[in-house]
């Protein structure tokens, strides 16, 4: 079974998704002052974070779904041509969004019509697609529960756009809130945890694994999601304690099962991108058990949490895929460019279309930048957090021309 | 040498795209047949279903295969039972994996 995804309709998520990074940390960078701060609720904020998570994130895991789901789930995307149509209405939507939201947040919910429009049309592609799948398995039900999160996580959305614009709608901040949780725990978290029972096994080449604790983690974690957004509307602290527990819970489980599949690898020497999203994995559970922590001893301060949410985002989601796109792309061109020569003439392997030490240097640099921001905006040290911000931005930029390069062999 | 063995030698040149090893030592290859026409059966195997290669090694399989002069059709047989695992492969593969 081959993907029978056209290398174009990827692509061109994934291009425009590295556009996105570099516009989202430039803006990030030229707003370090406002980050030092801890304001993160202002428009120039939510405009380099909705690039950096809609513009650069989202598109990714489109883009990266219209490849995968294919080769996971054993059937062809249900319209490749409502894909391209997808892709121009929410790439324009997107960026519409984000630069409104900056700019005239009264007006962002035009924007933000727009990005829902072609985010519905994803769902309904990849619902219609995964429903023709013949074995279902634990892999669909993340990607179900992933995208259940993902339609929950816009209409909150829109509310929050409704409301900057219209207002009338109360509740603003536990909407807010549980359009975070739903967006980065629910529809990510979920995402890359079904993905990776199918990509970590075969990037390490591992066999005879169980994956006993996939069903356990789903269940843990989705429960913890409600625990968590019902604290938010019921106001009840030990509520939101718990949800933390139970999502703290649900991650472990799930490391359980990928420290398995690791263990009975027989690729020994892994791909240092692929050891970078492994990482990001530690990075997950770590950020989980610092949550938990900071609940159970009563720390409140929105500036810390604020800092938690943003190593949420970089160090598990954004790692995550910073690793696994380094093998998605030029597993993408492979297939498109030397597809059908290999056996006629000397192909090149996947890992020859790649400098892996450029992309070691590049993960260094993403996680000191990462560690430097948080510790100079935790400690209020201006310079700090210029630097690395800066330092962030210039990665992204070094990070989205290593990748296009590949484009290139 | 005998076609059979032709055919073997030729699928040492075709290369796993993502592991940098030929199927041959992987250990992909369950059998080669060849009729009194010189038609070829390749029964093959690949190290997980699903994977995302298998239209390309088939393929790879089909022209490298097919380049050999006496050959008629090459027809590949992709199987999942017995499935693959690690004892398939030469120490060779088990080598340049780090593995045993």
């Amino acid at each position: 079974m081959k993907s029978d995804t056209n290398v174009k309709l990827p692509l061109a998520f994934i291009i425009y998704a590295l556009i996105a990074l570099v516009v989202a940390q430039a803006i990030l960078f030229f707003n370090n002052d406002l980050l030092l701060a801890g304001q993160f609720r202002l428009p120039d904020i939510w405009m380099g974070a909705h690039f950096l998570l809609l513009g650069y994130a989202v598109m990714i895991a489109m883009g990266a779904m219209y490849q995968l789901v294919p080769v996971a789930f054993l059937t062809p995307i249900w319209s490749q041509k409502l894909g391209y149509i997808q892709f121009i209405i929410t790439a324009i939507g997107v960026t519409l969004f984000a630069i409104l939201l900056g700019v005239q947040p009264d007006n962002a919910i035009y924007g933000g019509i727009l990005a829902i429009i072609g985010i519905i049309m994803f769902i309904i592609q990849m619902v219609q697609t995964i429903l023709k799948q013949k074995n279902k398995n634990m892999m669909t039900y993340f990607v179900l529960g992933a995208i259940t999160s993902f339609f929950l996580t816009i209409v909150a959305g829109f509310l929050l756009a409704w409301n900057i614009s219209y207002g009338g709608i109360g509740s603003h901040n536990t909407i807010l809130a549980s359009h975070i949780v739903l967006g980065v725990a629910g529809w990510f978290t979920l995402l890359i945890f079904g993905f990776s029972y199918k990509l970590v096994p075969m990037f390490s080449l591992s066999h005879g694994f169980s994956m006993k604790w996939a069903k356990p983690a789903f269940f843990t974690y989705i429960i913890g999601l409600i625990l968590l957004i019902s604290s938010f509307w019921l106001d009840f602290m030990f509520l939101e304690t718990s949800g933390w527990l139970v999502l703290f819970i649900g991650f472990s489980f799930f490391v359980l099962d990928i420290k398995e599949i690791l263990a009975k690898r027989i690729k020994k020497k892994l791909d240092k991108p692929f050891t970078f999203s492994l990482l990001a994995i530690g990075n997950g559970l770590a950020i989980h058990l610092i949550a938990v922590l900071l609940k159970v001893t009563g720390v409140d301060h929105p500036t810390i949490w604020s800092w938690l949410i943003f190593l949420y985002v970089m160090g598990w989601i954004i790692f995550s895929i910073l690793g696994y796109l380094y093998k998605i792309v030029p597993f993408l061109w492979w297939t498109h460019k030397y597809s059908n020569k290999i056996g006629k003439e000397k192909v090149p392997t996947l890992k020859e279309m790649i400098n892996e030490k450029v992309s070691v240097v590049l993960f260094v640099l993403f996680t000191v930048s990462v560690i430097g921001l948080t510790l100079g905006a935790l400690f209020q040290i201006g310079a700090v957090v210029f630097i690395f911000q800066g330092l962030l931005a210039l990665t992204s930029l070094a990070y989205a021309v290593s990748i296009v390069r590949v484009l290139f062999v | 040498m005998s076609l059979e063995k032709k055919v073997g030698a030729a699928l040492f040149e075709v290369i796993d795209p993502e592991l940098g090893i030929n199927i041959m030592d992987l250990g992909l290859i369950y059998g080669i047949g060849v009729d009194i026409e010189d038609n070829v059966e390749i029964k093959m195997t690949l190290t997980t279903p699903g994977c995302p290669m298998h239209d390309s090694i088939t393929n790879g399989v089909k022209h490298r295969v097919s380049q050999i002069e006496e050959v008629g059709n090459v027809h590949v047989d992709m199987v999942w039972d017995p499935a693959w695992n690690p004892g398939k492969m030469s120490d060779k593969a088990k080598g340049m994996l780090g593995f045993g």
